[in-house]
């Protein structure tokens, strides 16, 4: 039950801090990114990639992935974006060459693997290495894992950094200022595509932040951004797609429903935990039918 | 052998591509659950073709038949070779079947489409796409769920010949499938559907009800996608809900109407011919590929779809053919009422 609750909380971390880079790529460029599939792909890839080749603990290569992903980030924003926001092209073409973009992601980190696999006898087809994490201490008999307490802490830490980012700094206020009204903001001196820009570099590193941690909290192969990133689209809309807060907040609800709330109901129903990919999406469209804003209408906005 | 490929490809891709044409193209839904339609279209010849036809031929059709289709489906298919009427009857009545429940289904996801617009609504389209798939994945009774079930085989009464004229059949569909958007892109209904995609307040200023013009564009897309995924799941003989993925039937169709062209039929269906055949090459020249870059090609084929997505987006946004605006008359026929007008003033 213990061992339930922490692994939900540390997945809903995980799925909470991917869903804030989904939120603050569409908040600030109106763009619902789709390569954050393989983004997530790529981050989980790295870590274990680096790992294999390196040893020592995992942890030291998320920060390495989250800034790879960040780099992405930059290199989408730079080569496809900024002309297409230029010439003011709808969201659903925004979406579309994301899409493309995440198919590239995809094929170039498959032949990575199929690469490394000729080239490095290195079978990276199904990878897991969840068990070389160690556990750090038992509660009543449940342990507990770095990752259970890292991925919690980071989530928090992002809040806050964010949070600060977002109040304090003169880069923060501009881009809060480019969120709300972009005409307005370059009207009064703020270069938007450098907030842009920015906001892209976020919202990979948060990406690849995710991909990374989640190495360690599952096994997962090449599709594994591919498979889940329904539950970030879940957890991004549940939040309302407009504040970093209510992204993050609609990923841990989606996350932690999904874990926790199949495996609470699996006492009535026990057929469920088959159908436990169905709950957030349940969710997700109850939430658009009852309240299209999603839950960032109960935050204050950010 | 590669050629049946490319056809039934191509055949499948552009009935979807041109359903998507008429949800995107002409009404500007976005539509990113392609792949509910042909899953349920694929229901309707898997989960209910199969029982009638085993209920006909007197044996189980419940769970049982799930448990062992391959089986049952061998028994149907020798019955079906020397009864063509019977598999004649089959398909049709797989293909109404399809069109109906695929109607419901778009009449379904036409709700969500009255209040939600651009990414809240291509999100949810999407969801709903994944999560009848992740159902009908895990729940045995109805398509055997992680087994698959396997299909009576509507063509094999025509023996030695069964997947050519399967095909031939496919692409007729597909003909038939362009005749209807055709018409539908010169009707008044196709008019309001690109008056709807413009601008809405345009739309309800002339007195157009919007929700209805939506259920419109999504009850005929659904269900002549529904159509697609039947043809499909009676080509292949089996249903699995696994080989209706994301990827194939709903990104895929993307990419070829965004290449041929948003809002073109035949546009579309140019970008499907090309893309097939771009997978067609592929396909054929696989070894040699492996030969030379030490990868699998398959994710040449994602690599291409994701150039192709890029670099049309960007350089390319109309697609190769533009949309045109649709005559409703022939042109020679406006021009002789011109004549007539120019004659009489």
């Amino acid at each position: 039950m213990l061992a339930i609750l922490f692994s939900s909380i540390t997945y809903a971390a995980i799925l909470g801090i991917g869903c804030a880079s989904i939120t603050l790529l569409y908040a600030s460029t109106r763009t619902f990114n789709f390569a954050h599939a393989s983004m997530i792909s790529w981050g989980f890839y790295i870590v274990f990639v680096l790992y294999k080749f390196f040893g020592y603990i995992p942890y030291l290569y998320v920060p390495i992935a989250a800034l790879i992903a960040a780099a992405f980030g930059i290199l989408i924003y730079y080569f496809v974006i900024r002309r297409l926001l230029d010439v003011g092209a709808s969201e659903i073409t925004l979406m579309m060459v994301t899409l493309g973009v995440d198919l590239i992601l995809f094929a170039v980190l498959n032949m990575f693997v199929d690469i490394l696999k000729r080239g490095f006898g290195i079978d990276a087809t199904k990878i897991n290495i969840v068990l070389t994490d160690p556990i750090v201490v038992r509660i009543w008999g449940t342990p507990i894992k770095y990752i259970h307490i890292i991925s919690i802490v980071s989530a928090i830490v992002i809040v806050v950094v964010l949070h600060l980012f977002l109040t304090r700094t003169n880069l923060g206020i501009a881009m809060r200022a480019s969120i709300e009204n972009p005409t307005l903001a370059s009207i009064l001196g703020i270069d938007v595509n450098t907030v842009y820009l920015f906001s892209w570099f976020i919202g990979g590193l948060l990406a690849g932040l995710s991909g990374g941690l989640l190495v360690l909290f599952m096994e997962g192969t090449t599709t594994v951004g591919f498979d889940i990133v329904v539950f970030y689209f879940a957890g991004s809309i549940v939040g309302g797609l407009y504040s970093i807060y209510g992204g993050l907040l609609g990923g841990v609800l989606v996350g932690f429903s999904e874990r926790f709330l199949t495996f609470l109901l699996s006492y009535w129903i026990p057929d469920i935990i088959a159908y436990r990919f169905a709950i957030p999406m349940v969710m997700l469209v109850a939430t658009l039918l009852i309240y299209p804003k999603g839950l960032a209408g109960l935050v204050k906005r950010v | 052998m590669s050629l049946e490929y490319l056809a039934i490809n191509f055949g499948i891709g552009a009935i979807l591509a041109l359903s998507l044409n008429i949800e995107v193209g002409f009404t500007g839904i976005p539509q990113f659950g392609r792949v509910m339609a042909a899953l349920v279209g694929a229901l309707a010849a898997g989960g209910l073709m199969s029982r009638i036809a085993a209920a006909i031929f007197g044996l189980p059709w419940g769970a049982e038949y799930a448990e062992n289709s391959a089986r049952y489906a061998t028994v149907i298919n020798s019955a079906l070779a020397v009864n063509p009427l019977t598999a004649v009857a089959l398909l049709l009545v797989t293909l109404i079947l399809a069109i109906v429940l695929g109607a419901i289904v778009g009449y379904a996801t036409a709700f969500p489409a009255l209040r939600l617009r651009e990414a809240y609504l291509g999100i949810t389209l999407l969801s709903f796409g994944e999560i009848l798939r992740s159902i009908l994945y895990n729940y045995t009774p109805l398509i055997g769920g992680t087994k698959g079930l396997s299909i009576p085989d509507v063509f094999r009464f025509l023996h030695g010949f069964r997947s050519q004229s399967a095909i031939i059949f496919i692409l007729f569909v597909v003909i038939l499938m362009l005749a209807i958007a055709e018409r539908i892109n010169r009707s008044p209904l196709g008019r309001v559907m690109k008056a709807v995609r413009d601008s809405e307040l345009a739309a309800e200023v002339y007195g157009k009800d919007i929700g209805n013009i939506r259920a419109y564009a999504l009850i005929i897309g659904s269900a002549m996608a529904s159509v697609a995924g039947a043809l499909y799941a009676l080509f292949t003989q089996t249903i699995y809900a696994y080989q209706f993925s994301r990827y194939e039937f709903t990104f895929l169709p993307w990419a070829y109407i965004m290449l041929g062209g948003v809002g073109n039929n035949i546009g579309v269906v140019l970008g499907t011919l090309l893309f097939s055949s771009a997978r067609m090459i592929i396909v054929i020249y696989k070894y040699e590929i492996s030969a030379v870059i030490p990868v699998d090609p398959v994710w040449l084929e994602y690599l291409l779809t994701g150039v192709v997505l890029v670099l049309v987006t960007k350089f390319r946004p109309k697609g190769l053919l533009p949309e045109r605006p649709a005559f409703t008359l022939s042109r020679r026929a406006i021009e002789s009422i011109s004549r007539k007008a120019g004659s009489s003033g």
